[in-house]
C-alpha cells in the first residue's frame, strides 16, 4: 500500500530546518551516548586486573565482595588453608592498596598491588624491562607517557622512592592506573608484612564449587573472576548512575526542545497545507500521522547520525586520550533509541494539539 | 429528470450567542442535480463562504438539513466527515490551494490515497486524469512552477481524482487572467455535462454565468431574487463609477462589474431602460 510520503515531503520542503533539527537531537543524543560509552569503557578498565588474571577464584576478607572501593585483610596463612582445599590447583597472596604514583608534579591515582615476581599476580605482560626487584616498580605504559618516565626513572607511591624496572600495558583507565611491587616491599611499606588482601586461586575443577568449598572451610568471601569482575563493573556503574541520570535527562530536555521546535516552526509554516489537507478528507488521525512521521523520521536520522558522530569521537577521544576507552554498548544503544521515541512523541506533542484545531474552513478564502 | 446530488433544506448557521449572535445563513433551500451547474453570486459578507463550508462538510449548520446522495451532513459524525469529504466532494480554490511540497502528480495522487486509493492504481489515475488536462509535461513539476492556468487544471484534476458527485468552487477563475477563466469556465461545465456532477460554484465572476444553468443571488445569508441582485452594490462587487459598464434608469445610473451582468440586467428591465 503505497503511499505519497507526505510527512517526508513536507519534512524536506526546507532542507536547512529539517537539518537543523536532526543536528539539534543527533547533538543531545551524542551527549547520553558519549558519555554512557566512557562510563562503559570506564567500567571494563576498572575491571581489567581481574579480567586479565590467571586466577579463577578470588579469596577476600568476610564480606567484601569487589575491589574498588574496598578494604580487605587476610591473614598469611590462610594461602596454606586454602592451597590444602581438594580442587585447588595453586593459590598466591596479593596485597592491594589504593594511592597515587607520582613523578616531578604529575600525579596518577594508582592500585598498588603487591606480589611475588614469577608467581600469578603481577602484570599480565611486561613489555620493556623486567618484573620487579626489590625496590623497583612496574607502571602501565599510558601512565609512564603521561608520568614523563622511563626504565631506570624514580616514581614515588605509599611515600617513597621506587625505580622504574619495567612497564606493563592496558592497565591505565580514565579513573586510576595499576602499579606493580614485590609483595615483601608493599608488606614493609604497610606494616603488615603477613598479612594479605586476597588470595588468587587456580583451580582443576569447576571454580563456582571450589569458591563454595573456600567459604565453607575458611569462612572468608570466595567469588569466581566472572562475578568478582561483574560486582566491580556493578560498583562503579552504580558509583556514577546519578550523574548519567542527570545528564541523559538534560540532554533528553535539549533533544525535546530541539525536537518541539522544529516540529512546531514546520508545523506552523504549514498550516494552510494542513488545512487543505484536511478539507480534502485527511482525518484527525491522518494528521496525528503526518506530524508524528515527522518528527520520527527527524529523531530516527538524528539516531543514526549520533551514533555515527559517538564511534567516529570514540576513535578521536582514544587517539587523542588513549587512557579514555568510549565503548558503545547494546544497552545504551536501546536506552537512547527508546529516548529518542519518547522525545519524538512529546516533542510533537505541542503542535499535534495546534494542528488538531486548524480549521479545514480556512481554505476558503476569508469569510464572505 | 436528473438526480438530485445535493439539497439544503431550510439551512441555518448562527455564529455567536445573545446579543452578538450573527446569523450567517438564514434559512437557505437549495437543490443541485447532477449534471447542473448553479452560480451563487453576492456581496462581500452575505454568507457565501459560510454556505459553501456547510456544502463541504467542512461547517456544521445550527439547524436544517444537507443531503448529498442520499447522507444527511449535519447528522453525520464528525469521525465521518472527513472520509466523507474525501469521497463525496470535488474541491476548487480561488487560490488553487495545492500542496507545495508534492508535484503535480503526488498532489492528484494524495487526494486519492485519502479515499483509499493508493499504489499504482492512485498513480496511473492520477496520470490518466493530468493528461486529460493537458498536463502530461507537467506531472513531476512542482505547483510553483505552473501557471495560474495549469494549475487550476491541477486542482481540477485533484476534485475529479475521486469521481466526487459533487464539485464545489470558490471563485475557480478569481486569480486568473481573462483567457484562462474562460477555459476554468468552459471546464467546469464539461465536468457536469459530460461526466454528470453537480457543480455549485461561489464566485463574484460574471464570466462563469455563461457556464451556468442557474444563477442564484445570496445576500444577508438568504437567497434572493436576480431582481434584488442589480441594486447597489450591484453583484456584490466593488465597482468604481469611473470608466464601469453602466445604466441609466429612471432613478438614476447604476454601475456594474461586467457588461454581461449589465445586459443581463438590461434586459430584466427592457423598455426601461437605456444603455450608455
Amino acid at each position: 500500500m503505497t503511499m505519497v510520503p507526505i510527512a517526508r515531503r513536507m519534512l524536506l520542503t526546507d532542507r536547512r530546518r529539517a537539518l537543523l533539527g536532526v543536528a539539534g537531537v543527533a547533538v543531545a543524543l551524542v551527549m547520553v551516548l558519549a558519555l554512557e560509552g566512557i562510563a562503559a569503557g570506564s567500567t571494563r578498565q576498572i575491571s581489567r586486573y581481574i579480567d586479565t588474571s590467571p586466577a579463577d577464584v578470588f579469596v577476600s576478607q568476610k564480606g567484601v565482595r569487589s575491589i574498588h572501593m574496598s578494604i580487605s585483610v587476610l591473614p598469611a596463612d590462610v594461602v596454606d588453608q586454602i592451597a590444602a582445599i581438594p580442587g585447588v590447583a595453586w593459590s598466591e597472596p596479593i596485597l592491594l592498596v589504593s594511592d597515587s604514583v607520582r613523578a616531578s608534579r604529575v600525579r596518577r591515582p594508582a592500585y598498588v598491588i603487591g606480589y611475588s615476581p614469577g608467581e600469578p599476580g603481577g602484570p599480565p605482560v611486561v613489555v620493556e624491562g623486567t618484573e620487579p626487584g626489590p625496590g623497583e616498580i612496574v607502571i602501565d605504559d599510558r601512565a609512564a607517557a603521561m608520568l614523563g618516565v622511563g626504565i631506570g626513572d624514580q616514581v614515588d607511591v605509599m611515600g617513597r622512592s621506587w625505580s622504574v624496572s619495567g612497564v606493563t600495558t592496558g592497565m591505565t583507565s580514565i579513573v586510576n592506573t595499576i602499579v606493580y611491587v614485590r609483595y615483601e616491599d608493599l608488606g614493609t611499606v604497610l606494616g603488615r608484612p603477613s598479612s594479605a588482601s586476597y588470595v588468587l586461586v587456580g583451580t582443576d575443577g569447576g571454580p563456582a564449587e571450589v569458591a563454595a568449598d573456600i567459604e565453607r572451610a575458611t569462612g572468608h568471601t570466595a567469588q569466581t573472576r566472572p562475578s568478582l569482575s561483574a560486582e566491580e563493573r556493578s560498583l562503579v556503574r552504580q558509583m556514577s548512575t546519578d550523574l548519567m541520570n542527570v545528564m541523559a535527562v538534560a540532554s533528553l530536555v535539549v533533544g525535546l526542545a530541539v525536537i518541539a521546535l522544529v516540529l512546531s516552526a514546520t508545523v506552523l509554516s504549514r498550516l494552510k497545507d494542513i488545512g487543505i489537507m484536511k478539507a480534502l478528507g485527511l482525518g484527525r488521525a491522518g494528521v496525528t500521522r503526518l506530524v508524528l512521521g515527522q518528527a520520527l523520521a527527524t529523531v530516527a536520522a538524528a539516531f543514526v547520525l549520533a551514533v555515527g558522530l559517538t564511534v567516529g569521537l570514540g576513535a578521536g577521544v582514544a587517539r587523542l586520550t588513549p587512557d579514555i576507552d568510549l565503548v558503545i554498548e547494546s544497552a545504551s544503544l536501546i536506552r537512547a533509541a527508546v529516548g529518542s521515541l519518547v522525545v519524538a512523541l512529546a516533542g510533537a506533542a505541542l503542535p499535534l494539539l495546534r494542528v488538531w484545531r486548524v480549521d479545514p474552513a480556512t481554505v476558503f478564502r476569508s469569510a464572505s | 429528470m436528473n438526480e438530485i446530488a445535493l439539497a439544503a433544506e431550510d439551512l441555518h448557521k448562527t455564529f455567536g450567542d445573545g446579543d452578538i449572535a450573527v446569523r450567517a445563513v438564514r434559512g437557505v433551500d437549495l437543490t443541485v442535480r447532477r449534471g447542473e451547474v448553479v452560480l451563487i453570486m453576492g456581496p462581500s459578507g452575505s454568507g457565501k463562504t459560510t454556505l459553501l463550508s456547510m456544502l463541504g462538510a467542512m461547517l456544521r449548520p445550527t439547524s436544517g438539513r444537507i443531503l448529498v446522495d442520499g447522507i444527511d451532513l449535519a447528522v453525520v459524525p464528525d469521525s465521518r466527515l472527513s472520509r466523507l469529504r474525501a469521497t463525496t466532494f470535488g474541491f476548487v480554490f480561488q487560490d488553487f490551494n495545492l500542496l507545495g511540497a508534492l508535484s503535480v502528480r503526488e498532489n492528484v495522487e494524495f487526494a486519492l490515497n485519502l479515499a483509499g486509493v493508493t499504489g499504482r492504481p492512485a498513480r496511473l489515475r492520477a496520470e490518466e486524469l493530468l493528461t486529460g488536462f493537458g498536463l502530461s509535461r507537467r506531472l513531476e513539476f512542482r505547483p510553483d512552477k505552473l501557471s495560474g492556468g495549469e494549475k487550476q487544471r491541477v486542482a481540477l484534476a485533484r476534485a475529479l481524482a475521486n469521481q466526487p458527485p459533487v464539485v464545489l468552487a470558490d471563485e475557480p477563475t478569481a486569480n486568473l487572467e481573462s483567457k484562462t477563466g474562460h477555459e476554468i469556465a468552459r471546464l467546469l461545465r464539461a465536468i457536469a455535462t459530460d461526466e454528470h456532477r453537480a457543480v455549485v460554484i461561489v464566485s463574484h465572476d460574471a464570466r462563469l454565468k455563461d457556464a451556468a444553468d442557474r444563477v442564484l443571488w445570496l445576500e444577508d445569508g438568504a437567497f434572493g431574487s436576480f431582481e434584488e441582485m442589480a441594486t447597489a452594490p450591484v453583484c456584490g462587487m466593488s465597482v468604481s463609477p469611473v470608466g464601469a459598464p453602466h445604466l441609466q434608469t429612471a432613478d438614476g445610473i447604476v454601475s456594474f462589474c461586467s457588461a454581461a451582468c449589465r445586459d443581463e440586467y438590461a434586459a430584466l428591465r427592457s423598455g426601461r431602460s437605456t444603455v450608455v
